[in-house]
């Protein structure tokens, strides 16, 4: 049975290891600023101030965002996207690229989630822009305001968890019933 | 021992730690982009592997 103990020493080791890792800074890098104010909930987003702060935002609302360089862009490209665990990467929300000479930009979004997006996830959103100041990139977490019985994905979840759970259990003592009648049952 | 249950067993084991993984990030516990995400259910997968192993192998009898 040692053996067997020391691989389960070793997951639970390696489990604490790697669960214990934080997730990355949320920090805006490069000469650029980036902010958003939520109409409805009076919520404001400085990205270069909120640091490894934990934003929660509603399901709908309108955003005042804005944003700047240091000086002309000229030519440039960015993109925004959600990061997922390794070695999925990332799904982009939105890119742009083109040519400008304005340093900064402004305006105003409606957005809504659909309700399968969960609530109380905590997602990290990242976003860069590279023109001829360099790259700006910028991280936040933010999680969807609400319960995680908001979303019918939980319910799935929950039943697929329980639909793989019981058999695994069932076969687990099947095994285990079979290995003590098989030892101590006299078994030729 | 069969081969065909263990294997079985450590599938299932990879399922469930999975959607136990999923469980967890809806439920705040993990980030999405938390490597656990990933890396629960190889821990399943393995974990259910050895119990099956273990679970199958007959006991000897304690001597008198």
């Amino acid at each position: 049975m040692r053996p067997t103990r020391w691989v389960f020493v070793g997951l639970l080791f390696g489990l604490l290891v790697i669960g214990s890792s934080g997730p990355a800074a949320a920090q805006l890098g490069g000469e650029c600023t980036a902010s958003g104010v939520w109409q409805n909930k009076d919520l404001t987003v400085d990205a270069s101030t909120i640091g490894n702060n934990l934003v929660t935002v509603p399901r709908k609302d309108t955003v005042d965002w804005q944003g700047s360089v240091g000086s002309a862009p000229g030519a440039y490209r960015g993109s925004i996207w959600l990061e997922l665990p390794p070695p999925f990467g990332k799904v982009e929300i939105d890119s742009w690229r083109g040519t400008s000479t304005n340093t900064s930009n402004s305006g105003t979004k409606d957005y809504s989630l659909p309700k399968f997006v969960p609530a109380g996830v905590e997602f990290t959103v990242s976003g860069e822009q590279v023109d001829s100041n360099g790259v700006c990139s910028g991280t936040v977490r933010l999680q969807i305001e609400g319960g995680p019985f908001e979303s019918p994905v939980t319910y799935v979840a929950l039943a697929l968890t329980i639909a793989t759970g019981g058999p695994l259990a069932v076969m687990l003592l099947a095994m285990a019933k079979a290995a003590i009648a098989a030892g101590f049952g006299g078994a030729s | 021992m069969k081969v065909s249950r263990l294997i079985g067993i450590a599938a299932l084991g990879f399922l469930f730690f999975g959607f136990v993984a999923i469980d967890l990030v809806l439920f705040g516990v993990l980030a999405l982009n938390s490597v656990m995400v990933t890396v629960l259910p190889f821990i399943g997968l393995l974990l259910c592997a050895v119990l099956g192993i273990v679970a199958s192998r007959p006991r000897t009898q304690p001597p008198a």
